[in-house]
């Protein structure tokens, strides 16, 4: 198995299209990292511009036609905002840690890219017409499918590892290297501002936002082994997750909805606590997200042991 | 040596929708024999091929390699199998290094001493670190070739494997397939449309024709068995209108050709004794009498054109 896994992520390496889409990764991260800095304001005196930030708030919730996760954002920061002040609590100074939760966006394009990559691991195979060369080995199809499920999946955590490392020490050189025990303030799952340490939060986004991806790499794979074609793999995985954005407003009408992988699949949700449906959970998400996940393995599983390999 | 044969196709079906692509193909091949494949385009040879590899379910019958049924027991039955189905298609992204070190990897036992030895006996030393991309098709057929070596199989299969070699290296492949089953006791299959090529490299053929085995026997059988011969007899051109009346009241048919003098008689090898005491006898100068043995093309011809007739 090991081997089998070795062999895959052989393949995935030594291509060119994965190195353009790493090195894309690190540019556009530390392209962001800098930006952050570029539009961070100073925060030398917090209080007035903690009230200052309490009136922009208060200006934007009276336009009306925002839409609903915009709102509930403005409405937490409102409060958070307010809190601080009632209760005298300073914004944390600028650090690497907080700069990682700002451009946690950025895991969108770990999951862009890894669809990019997990769409090509069975169809770029046919295509080629190296499928045959690699089945007539003393191998089952299962082991030779699951290692093609790791070694696309190991390649979304590396992706997701160096955006990571590579936002912290973008941010570590414009910030310092940051306090392990800062705290801000969030609201929990009860919707209660509490004091948090900002890293747990940040390895709670990361961390968990590896179920989202990968049932992005079960999606892809499923269709990649089904229709055979990396490009529509591409296309239709990708169509998902945009459409999947523009559902979360619609899930918080229609409570079926709740139950499609859409909104359960941004993470930052939970921990900026504008969750889609105010019953929804991390783990309410998570479970779904499991459920397709091992929907589509099984699909995929099933397509690939039974075909005829004539092409 | 083993005495059962090395594979053994019994009454092995392929149906698509209502049609037998193969039809209840049944033969052996017994180790150190290099059994041709012939048959037109369409005929069924890579499906049947497909069938041994076990890329395609078997609709009806089994294929049984080294006493294991590759629809049931794929592993063990596959682990004795080297094979190149349709075009060697490799990663062309890998290196040829690279593409012998992946297959290499999926059977156990198979050593880095291995790969390059195998790399030495395609004669690829030189540009094995290069892509495979860069490769001439030639390249790639010994580079298929050589993975379908690597773990020692006592059966390999190979389709259509001259495809775009130089005479040189078709005579060196020939002279390689020989050695390779009558020295080292492997039992080779090979498909090919090139008649002449099977005549000097394979020890039996059968001939296939729309998914149905229409004759199977040994190479010198099957050229040299029956048939008439084709003769041609050249006279002094001044008494080859009497030399044609002679052959005639003998009950032969003889042609003239476009040379001068010629006839073309189809009769026994046998009977040429007679015919040319007879042209003696009536003093006609015969300059020369020259017999064009079968060639397996027309061999082949004739059979599946009698197949045709009959359906």
């Amino acid at each position: 198995m090991r081997g089998l896994v070795a062999n895959e992520s052989m393949k995935i390496y030594n291509r060119k299209l994965t190195w353009i889409l790493l090195l894309l990764l690190v540019a556009i991260t530390i392209g962001a990292s800098v930006m952050g800095k570029i539009n961070s304001t100073n925060t030398e005196n917090w209080r007035a511009e903690t009230t200052q930030l309490v009136q922009l708030y208060e200006e934007r919730s009276k336009i009306t036609e925002t839409p609903r996760t915009a709102r509930i954002d403005n409405e937490n920061k409102l409060n958070i905002a307010k809190y601080r002040l009632e209760n005298d609590i300073p914004t944390p100074p600028a650090n690497p840690w907080s700069a990682l939760l700002t451009t946690a966006g950025l895991i969108e394009m770990v999951i862009i890219f890894t669809i990019v990559i997990a769409a090509d691991v069975v169809a770029g195979e046919y295509t080629a017409g190296t499928m045959k060369l690699l089945l007539i080995r003393p191998h089952s199809r299962t082991k030779i499918l699951f290692s093609k499920y790791i070694a696309a999946s190991l390649f979304a955590v590396v992706m997701l590892a160096l955006l990571l490392v590579c936002g912290y020490v973008t941010n570590a050189l414009l910030y310092g290297f940051g306090d392990i025990h800062i705290t801000d303030l969030f609201l929990n799952q009860q919707g209660q501002i509490v004091q948090q340490n900002v890293v747990v939060q940040v390895i709670k986004m990361y961390g968990l936002s590896i179920i989202p991806i990968l049932s992005y790499v079960a999606i892809a794979i499923a269709i990649s082994t089904v229709l055979r074609n990396s490009a529509l793999a591409v296309g239709i995985s990708m169509f998902i997750m945009i459409v999947g954005n523009s559902m979360i407003d619609a899930t918080s009408k229609f409570e079926w909805l709740k139950y499609l992988p859409f909104a359960n699949s941004d993470i930052s949700l939970y921990i900026f606590h504008i969750p889609a449906r105010p019953e929804m959970t991390v783990g309410f998400s998570i479970s779904v997200l499991l459920v397709y996940i091992s929907a589509f393995s099984l699909i995929s599983w099933i397509v690939f042991k039974k075909r005829d390999v004539s092409i | 040596m083993n005495q059962t044969p090395v594979v053994q196709l019994q009454h092995a079906t392929k149906r698509i929708g209502n049609r037998n692509i193969v039809n209840d193909l049944s033969f052996d091949i017994p180790a150190g024999e290099v059994f041709g494949f012939l048959g037109p385009n369409g005929a069924g040879k890579t499906t049947t091929i497909r069938m041994m590899a076990g890329l395609i379910k078997i609709s009806q019958g089994d294929v049984v390699i080294n006493g294991h049924s590759i629809a049931k027991d794929f592993n063990k039955a596959i682990r004795n199998v080297g094979a190149i189905v349709e075009n060697p298609d490799l990663y062309k992204y890998l290196t040829g290094y690279q593409n012998l070190k992946h297959y290499a990897r999926m059977v156990p036992g198979v050593s880095k001493t291995r790969i390059n030895e195998m790399v030495e006996i395609v004669g690829l030393k030189e540009k094995i670190h290069d892509k495979v991309r860069t490769y001439s098709l030639g390249m790639r057929q010994r580079l298929g070739i050589a993975q379908a070596l690597l773990h020692h199989p006592l059966l390999l299969i190979l389709d259509e494997p001259t495809n775009g070699l130089d005479p040189a290296g078709i005579r060196e492949l020939r002279n390689y397939l020989k050695r390779l089953a009558h020295e080292e006791g492997v039992a080779v299959f090979v498909s090919s449309h090139l008649l002449s090529e099977m005549e000097l490299m394979c020890d039996r053929v059968g001939v296939l024709q729309n998914g149905e085995l229409v004759s199977i026997q040994s190479i010198q059988d099957f050229v040299h068995k029956g048939g008439a011969s084709r003769i041609f007899v050249t006279v002094e051109p001044a008494q080859m209108e009497q030399a044609k009346r002679l052959i005639a009241a003998a009950d032969k048919t003889a042609l003239p050709t476009e040379h001068p003098g010629q006839l073309f008689i189809q009769m026994n090898k046998q009977e040429i004794p007679k015919v040319n005491k007879l042209l003696m006898n009536a003093g006609i100068q015969v300059y020369s009498i020259q017999t064009k043995e079968q060639t397996l093309e027309d061999k082949f011809l004739e059979i599946t054109e009698e197949k045709k007739c009959v359906d």
